[in-house]
């Protein structure tokens, strides 16, 4: 008897632990809902129009009704709100539950946390949620439904220089990028506003935001960036370009109250937010901050402890100066203690260890709609693989829960094979426009052939000899379309589809028409000669084994390009010999992707020929603007033009970027400086391997680097279905 | 042979100083430096950056600096007993070797006793019973051993226990244990996944170790001092094991010392495709990432236990064979 009475108490214990941890509880439980049977021809959003007014409003039915399920067996849960069956028993809440709910503005005492963040407060060893929080938490929208609170999220990395992998999940910043890439929104900082002329931008902090280890976020932190790092000469060789003004002078950052920072600019500057909205210890480079814990960092720098006492750190470290121990110290993954802003902070570990583990942060800032505190996933686990195939493998055995990094586009026949057995879905997200092949030709290569590469009709007959069927399907499994190097439609730089089509069609006799316009002379082999007589055989240069097999592309466009009598071949080439190639002019063609043309203005835009790293666009012409006209090779018109608009565009009002990045496309398009294949395919970290448990990771969303996909996706709003 | 030992190891220094300049030049060799490096892998991932943040990292790094002043630097640590400061890790480079040292002498060792326990037998039966089924099938068996690549069979073994058994193979430790501390339960989960490594390591080893026992085996059976002790009554398994194996063993022992570096580095492809957290990819990234600091560390470490393993062997062979002496002194 009792031997079974314990059965019974463990099975029940057991039951009870495995309920699921509801995240409900968030806005008051006002009385006066209703209870309500579903009757026959009813629906939720029906039913939310005669109660609210607003056919909207029915995920308040689903939220609270559930809520209330988890408290009374009498009424049903609504598992899926687009089935409700006649006879259920749901609860309808008040126009006052159901608003505060959409609004979003969850009173104050109304928070809810995860369940281990609870038991610390209960064990008296953390504050209080509503302490924990700032006074006006970001409120952040969820992708499809409330989550659950536990779980991990397991990936995996390619050891310390895969940092990104770290910054993309967490996307630490003062404001970010919108899911789609579209807008930017505000994140840790409150809010922003600018002066009529764009030079003077202030950004608004939370009153009462903390870091991860419980101390206060405030406009100090930003000043210590400013005034210790930025403007220390043995950080910070030389001033990074968005806080520069155009005379080269520092950009002003001043304090305008604990919550309150204020960048000065000499000249309009309509990039800031852009530029703000990546300034999250990306490359784990100190540049790319704009705030740091100064009550952490400021015991590795001298303006604050003593010269002995940071020697004896710097040696214990195994550094020999100050500024390489600071380096690390500064950003969190470096570190493994130094406190973070971000969902998930390391806990002890570094991006240095086998596996690098980033724990909840109990001080997040973000609630969801329904007040619970993200994040929602108690922690993210990166695993250490020697090896990008080793780590698909392990993706394919359904070890790794949400991951498009380093998955390769290539396999993905054998990821959707496995995706039952593995338990993990596969997502698509393609590149965020541009061309994922396009081959850049040298414009100012010293060699005889810079004559052709010059030649506009040249690049376009080269363009219309090229088959991108056929490289679509070989290389890109049939995904993706064929289309120039210009942004994608959803964007509003979009040029219109002539421009973005333009010279695509495959059309070798027209090819060879112009052709014979341009470069008339064959050779003995049947080759075109160029007008001096001498062969024609342009290297294309290649670095394979990256995201694309470009060897690939580039020996199918080698093909069709003989078919119209001009020579070429592939050289292949280690990546780090490549780079050092490249700005040293000794690439005549390449083929790399064009990624950048969803960010014109900010960055390293590939169509600009002083960015670097860029393409082989025109490198001479990059060490010209270097030296202000001592050096390198004067531009032509028309990329004098280019650097124009986009020197304009930085200074310019959202309306008229848009006008200028436009006709910043139809140039480069008209031009085909460089020849686009095949684009908008998931080939760059797009296959996106999904635990089949995890929800809420949108179907669709923006990917690129400066929206530090998946950060965009504001992964803290990640669950498991439990 | 005592004095023979001492002047050999009072050559140690002199030599490992001619590697370290040797290992630092060759490694400096390709176009350009670490920062390079990095600025192309970050290129892979869609990020960039600017001359400022060049700049800086050069300065941080002391790349800006000519390349006998990176070297006195390096150096001078080394001589004062820290390898300093690895580019890529950013941490301390004894510390990034130690925590990978034991695991990857722990694979060395299972591989080398994989291979002779197995290699050894086998050369003896296939000598004794030569042109038998059995010495077909092992030399069938061995040639194959021999020009497969381990890599290749690694990736076969891979696919085929995915493929059947739906698990990964990769590592040396289950998820739960990969950062757990030392217990008897991840001793017994790092065997259950050491075995199949060194197994995949050795077959090289085993096949190659087994032709040369083989031949040089069948070298001494053909000798007329078996006839000698069959004539006098030998039984014919103590008669081999006792001269003719003992003598086959000489020049396998004098190679025995190339294996204390292999101990030490590990195989690179192997346990790169096998994700192995052992030494050996970490040369692999160091020296693809142009770490010169690491790179030349993990090669001199190299050459230091090269030169003592061929001093070990010359050691080893003295004594296992009493005929060879050294000059008299």
């Amino acid at each position: 008897m009792s031997k079974k009475f314990f059965s019974l108490l463990i099975l029940m214990t057991l039951v009870v632990s495995l309920l699921p941890a509801t995240a409900g509880a968030a806005p008051p439980a006002q009385a006066g809902g209703t209870t309500y049977t579903i009757q026959k021809d009813d629906w939720l959003s029906k039913l939310a129009d005669k109660e609210y007014g607003d056919p909207l409003a029915f995920p308040a039915i689903v939220y609270y009704n559930n809520k209330k399920a988890t408290e009374d067996p009498a009424f049903t849960l609504i598992e899926d709100p687009n089935l409700i069956e006649v006879g259920w028993t749901v609860y309808l809440p008040s126009p006052e539950e159901a608003n505060a709910y959409l609004l979003g503005s969850i009173p104050a005492g109304a928070y809810n946390e995860a369940p281990m963040l609870a038991e610390m407060v209960a064990a008296g060893t953390l504050p209080p949620v509503d302490e924990r929080l700032p006074d006006d938490p970001l409120i952040e929208p969820v992708d499809a439904e409330i989550g659950q609170y536990g779980g991990t999220i397991r990936r995996g990395f390619l050891g310390p220089s895969d940092h990104n992998n770290y910054t993309r999940v967490v996307y630490d910043a003062l404001v970010r990028f919108s899911p789609t890439g579209g807008e930017v929104v505000p994140h840790i900082a409150a809010g922003w506003s600018s002066n009529e002329d764009f030079t003077e931008w202030t950004v608004r902090l939370r009153p009462g935001a903390k870091w991860s280890d419980g101390a206060p976020f405030t406009a100090d932190d930003i000043m210590f960036w400013y005034n210790d790092i930025l403007l220390n000469e043995e950080l910070i060789a030389s001033i990074p370009v968005w806080m520069q003004n155009a005379d080269g002078s520092t950009v002003k950052v001043e304090k305008l109250g604990d919550y309150a920072v204020k960048w000065t600019y000499a000249e309009p500057n309509t990039a800031f937010l852009l530029e703000l909205a990546n300034k999250d210890g990306a490359d784990r480079s100190i540049l790319n901050l704009a705030f740091v814990p100064a009550h952490y960092v400021k015991q590795f720098h001298p303006s604050y402890v003593d010269a002995a006492e940071l020697d004896a750190k710097v040696a214990a470290a195994g550094f020999d100066t100050w500024a390489e121990l600071f380096a690390v110290e500064a950003m969190p993954h470096l570190s493994g203690k130094r406190p973070s802003m971000a969902a998930w902070a390391p806990d002890g570990t570094s991006v240095s260890d086998p596996v690098f583990t980033i724990k909840r942060n109990p001080y997040y800032i973000g609630v969801d709609p329904a007040g619970n505190q993200l994040p929602y996933v108690d922690e993210v686990r990166f695993t250490f693989f020697a090896d990008s195939e080793a780590l698909n493998l392990a993706a394919v055995a359904g070890e790794i829960d949400m991951q498009g990094r380093h998955i390769k586009m290539s396999n993905y026949p054998v990821f959707i094979e496995n995706a039952e057995q593995g338990g993990y879905r596969v997502v698509l997200w393609p590149t965020f426009g541009g061309s994922d092949a396009v081959v850049m030709f040298n414009q100012t290569w010293t060699g005889p052939e810079v004559e052709m590469f010059q030649n506009k009709d040249f690049r376009i007959a080269m363009s219309y000899a090229i088959d991108r069927n056929a490289i679509r399907e070989l290389v890109f499994l049939g995904l993706g379309e064929l289309r120039q190097g210009v942004p994608a439609p959803f964007s509003p730089y979009y040029p219109g589809d002539e421009w973005a089509f333009k010279y695509t069609q495959h059309d070798p006799d027209l090819a060879n028409q112009i052709l014979d316009g341009v470069i008339p002379n064959k050779g003995a082999d049947g080759f075109r000669t160029l007008p001096d007589g001498s062969p024609l055989d342009i290297e294309i240069g290649v670095v394979p084994e990256q995201f694309v097999a470009w060897d690939d592309v580039g020996q199918l466009i080698v093909e069709d390009w003989a078919k119209v009598g001009v020579k070429a071949h592939v050289e292949l080439r280690e990546r780090t010999l490549h780079f050092a190639m490249r700005p040293a002019n000794e690439l005549q063609v390449e083929i790399w992707n064009e990624d950048t043309t969803g960010f014109p203005f900010t960055g390293q835009p590939k169509f600009d020929p002083r960015s670097d790293p860029a393409l082989c666009f025109a490198p001479l012409v990059r060490i010209w603007y270097q030296t202000n006209g001592a050096e390198g090779v004067e531009p032509t018109p028309v990329i004098k033009q280019i650097v124009d608009i986009i020197d304009e565009a930085k200074v310019s009002a959202r309306g008229r970027q848009i006008e200028l990045a436009q006709e910043l496309f139809r140039i480069w398009a008209d031009n085909v400086f460089e020849i686009g294949t095949v684009g908008l395919t998931p080939s760059v970290q797009g296959v996106v391997v999904v635990n089949a448990n995890l929800r809420n990771v949108p179907a669709v969303a923006g990917n690129d680097w400066p929206l530090r996909t998946p950060g965009d996706t504001r992964p803290e709003q990640f669950f498991y279905a439990q | 042979m005592l004095q023979y030992i001492i002047k050999r190891l009072l050559l140690l220094p002199l030599l490992l100083f001619i590697f370290s300049v040797f290992s630092f030049v060759i490694i400096q060799a390709p176009p350009g430096d670490f920062v390079t490096a990095y600025i192309a892998e970050l290129a892979t991932s869609g990020s960039s950056m600017d001359q400022a943040q060049i700049d800086a990292l050069r300065q941080l790094y002391g790349l800006d600096q000519p390349m006998h002043i990176q070297y006195l630097k390096w150096i001078g640590r080394i001589l004062r007993g820290d390898m300093g400061v690895s580019l890529d890790w950013q941490r301390p480079i004894t510390q990034l070797i130690g925590e990978r040292l034991l695991l990857t002498v722990a694979l060395g060792a299972f591989t080398f006793g994989f291979t002779w326990v197995v290699a050894i037998p086998i050369g003896i039966l296939s000598a004794t019973r030569q042109y038998s089924f059995l010495d077909y099938f092992f030399t069938v068996f061995n040639y194959f051993g021999v020009a497969t690549p381990t890599f290749m069979t690694a990736l076969v073994l891979m696919w085929l226990a995915f493929s059947y058994f739906g698990i990964s193979v990769t590592g040396l430790f289950s998820p739960e244990y990969v950062d757990a501390p030392w217990t008897w339960g991840r001793v017994l989960d790092l065997l259950k996944h050491l075995w199949l490594p060194a197994v995949i390591l050795g077959l090289d080893g085993t096949a190659r170790l087994a032709r040369v026992m083989r031949a040089n085996l069948l070298d001494e059976l053909k000798k007329p001092y078996m006839e000698m002790a069959r004539a006098k009554g030998l039984s014919e398994f103590r008669l081999v094991l006792k001269y003719p194996v003992r003598l086959a063993l000489n020049p396998l022992v004098s190679t025995i010392g190339w294996y204390l570096p292999l101990l030490f580095s590990g195989s690179v492809i192997v346990a790169t495709v096998m994700n192995l957290p052992t030494i050996g990819p970490m040369l692999l990234r160091a020296l693809t990432s142009q770490d010169m600091f690491l790179a030349g560390s993990i090669i001199l470490v190299y050459c230091c236990l090269a030169i003592i393993g061929t001093l070990l062997s010359d050691i080893l062979l003295v004594w296992l064979d009493p005929r060879i002496r050294m000059e008299a002194s």
